[in-house]
């Protein structure tokens, strides 16, 4: 259905009705899932700046005017030493995996794309059905292992983890591997260029996009996560961003407004992460999923 | 041997020794010994594992209302998320088309995903809480007091509640992923549908569903495996409760070892979550098949 109009100077316009409805239905649905996505992020973002008497008496989307806005929860949280103790764990944790999976995963996934040998299939296939293992009940078993390797309590458990487990980078690295001309290696091996050299040399600085989303995607899922953090490290100086957040649930219980301010705090790390590497973000976590 | 080959075999060995070892000492070796300790009884600190052959297996399935109730409950988690998957696989539709915006509505459908899990499940039990939750309020503010629940501690709605915020997390995943499929779907092709006469309906049950094949069929087991491991969500914001109202089937398997010192039957539910997994996905696969099989 389209109805002509003529205006002052003659041309005629076609408006397609069907169309503008269309389009307009589709900008209110993107409208309302933006509403459903940032309610509970902004209620909590006003709480935080609000104190306990303000969070009783007005409305949780009510945002405070700039003179009643108040600091006091983020200082408290600040304050209190712990967050300190939490960014420093989480940051430790982040980058030696992030490294250790990157050199790790690239030779791995060189190797594997690469070479011909005996039990390669069988390798490959192992670290296949690796991923089919579900997350969280291995850890009931891993727990012993970690025990009898005196592991407990020590950063050295969740590293251990982070490395060994989630071994979505060979997808990610494999790809770009395949994308680099097997006449690099060649003709580098003409040059008299040993493995290592080839390696180090020509592949891996060519394979930086894939530790580039590698690094962003293990630095989201590990500043994240909660369980192993949870089951292996109890003490309170190795507290992560994570953990930490549980503690201040548990001893701020009933005051919503600090709470408030220490979950604001926990969320930043990732959505600055998001905001800024989006791109690595979207690549990995597709890349990583749809196997071919 | 000549120094190419020792100096190849070298490399190839020192590449995959690390991976390879820390792979069946963390991975493989606990999966093992999992699929071990479902057949014994053990406290986790005593010295001896009584070998009690299918003794866990026995009282797992004919003894255990509250394990049976959180299956109901993983169930919930695993329908609801399936009913969305439609929805969701339509507003990827919208956000691939050429409007202007969708790239910023992309990211925010997106954002609940990387948000941390635990934050935002604290963030919702502000939300969801008796006692001047925000959730509550806003319902007065609109004269909606009728609406009003007892979210987290009514047996009757609390798996709702937190089965919404497993929504809120994770369609946005779904989304990017079969958006992901449709991006990859060649033009040329739909152009040449076009051309041919082909309305959107047939070009979407003809060219862009058997297309994304792939796409759907990991989101399907994404969802079985996900529902399955439930865990986060529920253990912060209720810890499973009111007594096992809320509980999820790896909730209670985790309180098994780690609260009740049962690691022999918390390691039979872990073999049921496996098999329950690859039960349930092959139905999927095989329900799927015959949709296509249809179509085609």
């Amino acid at each position: 259905m389209s109805q002509v109009i003529v205006t002052k100077y003659k041309k005629k316009i076609h408006i397609n009705f069907k169309k503008v409805a269309s389009r307009f239905s589709i900008y209110l649905l993107f409208i309302c899932i933006t509403c459903i996505v940032f309610l509970p992020i902004m209620i909590t973002v006003v709480a935080s700046v609000k104190t306990a008497a303000q969070l009783g008496s007005t409305s949780p989307l009510a945002f405070p005017s700039l003179n009643e806005v108040t600091l006091e929860n983020y200082k408290t949280i600040f304050s209190s030493g712990k967050l300190f103790t939490a960014v420093k764990n989480s940051v430790f944790l982040v980058v030696i995996s992030v490294v250790f999976n990157a050199i790790i995963g690239s030779t791995t996934a060189y190797v594997l794309e690469r070479f011909q040998f005996k039990l390669k299939a069988l390798i490959y296939g192992m670290f296949l059905l690796g991923m089919l293992l579900p997350a969280y009940i291995t850890e009931i078993a891993r727990f012993q292992v970690m025990s009898k390797l005196k592991m407990y309590n020590t950063l050295g458990a969740p590293i251990l983890i982070y490395i060994a487990t989630d071994l979505m980078q060979l997808y990610i690295y494999r790809q770009f591997v395949q994308k680099i001309p097997i006449a690099l290696d060649e003709s580098a091996m003409i040059d008299g260029a040993g493995h290592f050299t080839i390696f180090w040399r020509i592949i891996f600085p060519n394979l930086l996009p894939a530790t580039a989303t590698l690094a962003i995607i293990k630095s989201v899922d590990i500043l994240n996560d909660m369980y192993i953090p949870y089951l292996y490290m109890p003490s309170s100086e190795l507290r992560t961003l994570t953990t930490m957040l549980m503690d201040f649930s548990s001893s701020l219980t009933g005051s919503w407004q600090m709470l408030s301010a220490a979950i604001v705090i926990v969320m930043i790390p990732t959505i600055l992460l998001f905001i800024f590497f989006q791109r690595y973000i979207f690549a990995g976590i597709v890349a990583g999923s749809v196997k071919e | 041997m000549n120094i190419n080959s020792r100096n190849r075999n070298v490399f190839i060995f020192l590449s995959l020794v690390v991976p390879i070892v820390l792979f069946l000492l963390f991975v493989v070796y606990p999966s093992l010994d999992l699929f071990r300790m479902s057949f014994v009884n053990w406290d986790g600190v005593s010295k001896d594992q009584k070998f009690i052959g299918l003794d866990n297996y026995k009282t797992m399935i004919f003894d255990s209302p509250d394990l049976w109730k959180s299956l109901c409950n993983t169930a919930i988690y695993f329908f609801i998320h399936l009913l969305f998957i439609p929805i969701e696989l339509f507003v990827a539709v919208l956000l691939d088309s050429k409007i202007k915006g969708a790239k910023i509505f992309k990211s925010i459908s997106f954002m609940p995903y990387i948000i941390n899990g635990v934050a935002i499940s604290y963030a919702f039990s502000y939300l969801y809480s008796p006692y001047g939750g925000a959730l509550n309020e806003i319902l007065e503010s609109i004269h909606l007091e009728g609406a009003i629940q007892n979210w987290l501690s009514d047996p009757k709605v609390v798996n709702l509640s937190l089965a919404s915020v497993s929504l809120w997390r994770y369609c946005g995943l779904h989304i990017i992923l079969f958006l992901a499929g449709l991006q990859s779907i060649p033009e040329d092709i739909i152009e040449a549908a076009t051309i041919d006469g082909a309305n959107f309906m047939n070009k979407f049950r003809f060219i862009t569903i058997p297309s994304m094949t792939l796409v759907i069929d990991f989101v399907l087991f994404a969802n079985v495996r996900g529902a399955m491991q439930m865990f986060d969500i529920p253990f912060v914001i209720t810890g499973g409760g009111p007594g096992y109202a809320s509980s999820t089937f790896t909730l209670y398997s985790l309180k098994t070892a780690f609260n009740f010192n049962n690691f022999g039957m918390a390691s039979t539910i872990g073999v049921a979550v496996f098999i329950i997994i690859i039960v349930v996905a092959l139905i999927q696969n095989k329900i799927v098949k015959m949709a296509r099989g249809k179509n085609a």
